[in-house]
C-alpha cells in the first residue's frame, strides 16, 4: 500500500460555506501523516457516475483525528456530483500527490496571493508554517474573489492571526480591484522583509502574479491546476509547456512550479 | 484449486491474460509504484518513435461520456532515450515487455524494429499503424491493406521475434486490414485503437483539445471493440489481443468469450492504477464460480444465436 493505491475513505462530514463553496471532511485515511501544503489528492466517486478522478488541492488535515480536508468550489459534472454526496459516503482516494510548496525560510516574509476557489492549500500552507513556529505578523494572506460571497472561511484565516487582505472586482468586501494589484501595492508601498510570494488561483490571475514575481524579481512558487485524468503521471494528458522547453507534468513535476518556469 | 491463468500467444507465454495498452502506463516506472509489474501479463509501453516527440499542445484529454478523448501526438522518449534509461529499469521487471512503436514513415517503424531486435529484454513489439490524432503516419498506415501489408512485412524483416498489429477501428471493414496485417507476417492481432471523436466547449465554440479531432476511449467504447473483435477472430488464424474500455474481470470475460486470447487495460488505469490487480483477482473468483480449470476455456466460446 503506497500513494499511488486507492483507498476507500468515508465522508466525516460536508458543509455548505457560501454560494457555490463546500467544505469537505474525510477520514480516517491512513496517509494524512504524509500531505504537506501545496499537494492533491485525487479523488474518485464510486457512488456516482462520474467515471474519472477529481484533482483537489488539500486545504487542511488534522493528523490526529487522520481526517483531510477539502474545499470545493461546484463548476462542472464532477463537483457538482460530490456537493450532493453526504455523511458517511464512501470515495476513494489517491495521494497525497504532487511536488509540496517548498517552505519560506523564519528570515522572510510570505506572501500568498489566492484567487477564488485557489485559496486552500495556500490555508493549508499558513496554517502548516504557523504550527511549525513561523511567525503569522510575517504571512501577508491576498485573498481575491469576484465578490464578497466568494472570500470563504474568513474567521478561520483572521484567526491564524496572518495579516488578511481580501480583495473583490466589486468592492463588496476588502479592497476593490483584482488581487495581484493589491499585492503589488501593497509590496511597492511597503518595505517587506525579504519577501517570497505563493500564488493559486484562476490562469489570468496566475500569470499576473507570475509577472509580478519575475518584474519585481521576487522569488516563490506558483501551484497549477490542469485537466488531469490520471493524476500520477502516465497519461501525460496535464502537461504544461516550460520556458526552458519541453513540457512537465502537472501531476507529477507539478503542481508547484517556481516562478518563471512555466509559460503561463 | 487455483485456476490456471497462464496463456500462450505466438510462443510466448504469459502469466496471465492481463496486460497494460499502449499510452497508458509509460514505460512502466510510474505503475511499478502502484504493483509489482510481475502481477501483469505483459507491459505495453508508450509508442516508441525514432526521434523524440513533444506532442501536441495542451489540452490534449477531454472527459466525455463513460470516456475520454486524447490527442497526446505520440509524446514519447525516443528509441535512443529508450534503449539508454528505460531499458534497464524493465530489464529488473519480472513481466513480458512489449514495445509498441510508430513512426511517420515505413523507414522509421521498421528502423525503430531493427533497434529492439538487438534488446532481448523486448518480448515483442506492437506496431500503432492506427493512431487517430497524428498529422503524418499513425493510421494511415492501417487504413489502406496494401500499405498495411507491406509495412508489416517489411518490419518482419527486422525483427525476429512475434509482432503484433494494433489495429483502428476507423474503418468500413476492420476485417481487411487484419487479413492484409496476416499476410504481412503478423503474429498477433491487437484492437481496438481508439475511435475518431470531437467535443466541444459550448460557451467558447472551441473544441475541448487544441488538435480539434481526438481518440475515444473508455468504458464508451467496450461493445464496439467486441463486435471487432468478434468480427475478426471469424476472418483469421491469429491469436487476438482485445483492448477497448475494459476495467473489470467480467469486461475481460466478454472478451476472451468472442475470441481473444489476452486483453489490455487502458483508460482504467487512470481511474484505477492497480485495476489489473483488482481485475486478475475477480477472474480468478468467475473461474473458480464456473468451475473452469483455465482461463483458456472461455476464448471463443461465445454461443450466439
Amino acid at each position: 500500500m503506497n500513494r499511488y493505491t486507492p483507498e476507500r475513505v468515508p465522508i466525516v462530514s460536508l458543509r455548505h460555506l457560501s454560494r457555490d463553496y463546500y467544505s469537505l471532511k474525510l477520514g480516517p485515511w491512513s496517509r494524512v501523516g504524509q500531505c504537506r501544503p501545496g499537494q492533491f489528492v485525487h479523488l474518485g466517486l464510486p457512488q456516482s457516475d462520474v467515471y474519472f478522478r477529481r484533482a483537489m488541492s488539500i486545504a487542511a488535515v488534522a493528523v490526529a483525528g487522520k481526517e483531510l480536508e477539502i474545499i470545493f468550489k461546484v463548476f462542472g459534472k464532477g463537483t457538482q456530483a460530490l456537493s450532493h454526496h453526504r455523511k458517511g459516503d464512501i470515495l476513494d482516494l489517491l495521494g497525497p500527490l504532487g511536488v509540496p510548496f517548498r517552505p519560506p525560510r523564519m528570515t522572510e516574509t510570505c506572501v500568498l496571493v489566492g484567487g477564488g476557489v485557489g485559496f486552500p492549500p495556500l490555508y493549508y500552507l499558513a496554517s502548516w508554517l504557523i504550527e511549525r513556529g513561523f511567525d503569522p505578523k510575517a504571512i501577508e494572506f491576498f485573498y481575491g474573489g469576484r465578490t464578497s460571497g466568494e472570500i470563504v472561511e474568513r474567521s478561520r484565516i483572521k484567526k491564524l492571526g496572518v495579516r488578511f487582505h481580501p480583495v473583490t472586482d466589486d468592492g463588496s468586501f476588502g479592497v476593490k480591484g483584482l488581487v495581484t494589484e493589491a499585492v503589488e501595492t501593497y509590496l511597492t508601498e511597503n518595505a517587506l522583509r525579504r519577501p517570497r510570494l505563493y500564488a493559486c488561483g484562476p490562469g489570468a490571475m496566475l500569470k499576473a502574479a507570475d509577472d509580478l514575481g519575475q518584474r519585481l524579481a521576487i522569488p516563490g512558487q506558483v501551484s497549477l491546476e490542469a485537466p488531469m485524468p490520471c493524476g500520477f503521471g502516465v497519461c501525460l494528458g496535464c502537461v504544461v509547456p516550460l520556458r526552458a522547453g519541453g513540457h512537465a507534468r502537472v501531476c507529477r513535476e507539478g503542481p508547484v512550479f517556481e516562478i518563471g518556469e512555466v509559460l503561463l | 484449486m487455483t485456476p490456471d491463468l497462464r496463456v500462450t500467444i505466438a510462443g510466448v507465454e504469459l502469466v496471465n491474460p492481463i496486460m497494460t495498452a499502449s499510452g497508458c502506463c509509460g514505460y512502466g516506472e510510474e505503475l511499478a509504484e502502484a504493483f509489482p509489474l510481475s502481477k501483469l501479463g505483459a507491459l505495453v509501453t508508450k509508442s516508441i518513435t525514432l526521434e523524440p516527440r513533444l506532442g501536441h499542445p495542451p489540452p490534449r484529454t477531454a472527459e466525455t461520456a463513460s470516456g475520454m478523448l486524447n490527442a497526446i501526438g505520440l509524446a514519447n522518449v525516443g528509441i535512443d532515450c529508450f534503449i539508454a534509461e528505460k531499458i534497464p529499469f524493465l530489464e529488473k521487471q519480472k513481466t513480458r515487455v512489449i514495445v509498441n512503436v510508430a513512426g511517420s514513415t515505413q523507414k522509421e517503424y521498421v528502423e525503430v524494429c531493427a533497434r529492439l531486435n538487438d534488446c532481448p529484454r523486448v518480448d515483442m513489439v506492437e506496431l500503432n499503424i492506427s493512431c487517430p490524432h497524428v498529422d503524418a503516419g499513425g493510421m494511415e498506415f492501417g487504413t489502406d491493406p496494401a500499405i498495411t501489408e507491406r509495412l508489416v512485412s517489411e518490419v518482419r524483416k527486422v525483427f525476429s521475434r512475434p509482432i503484433i498489429a494494433k489495429l483502428t477501428p476507423n474503418v468500413t471493414d476492420i476485417t481487411v486490414i487484419a487479413r492484409a496485417a496476416e499476410a504481412g507476417g503478423a503474429d498477433v492481432l491487437s484492437l481496438i485503437n481508439t475511435l475518431s471523436g470531437i467535443s466541444i466547449d459550448i460557451h467558447t465554440w472551441r473544441p475541448r483539445l487544441t488538435k480539434n479531432r481526438g481518440g475515444l476511449s473508455g468504458p464508451a467504447i467496450k461493445p464496439v471493440a467486441l463486435a471487432m473483435v468478434d468480427k475478426v477472430y471469424n476472418c483469421t488464424r491469429l491469436p487476438i489481443i482485445g483492448i477497448g474500455g475494459i476495467a473489470t474481470a467480467n469486461d475481460v470475460v466478454e472478451f476472451l468469450l468472442v475470441g481473444a486470447t489476452a486483453v489490455q487495460i487502458g483508460t482504467a488505469l487512470f481511474v484505477e492504477p492497480d485495476a489489473p490487480v483488482k481485475i486478475t483477482r475477480d477472474l480468478i473468483a468467475y473461474l473458480k464460480a464456473k468451475k473452469l480449470g483455465s482461463v483458456r476455456e472461455l476464448v471463443g466460446k461465445v454461443r450466439k444465436y
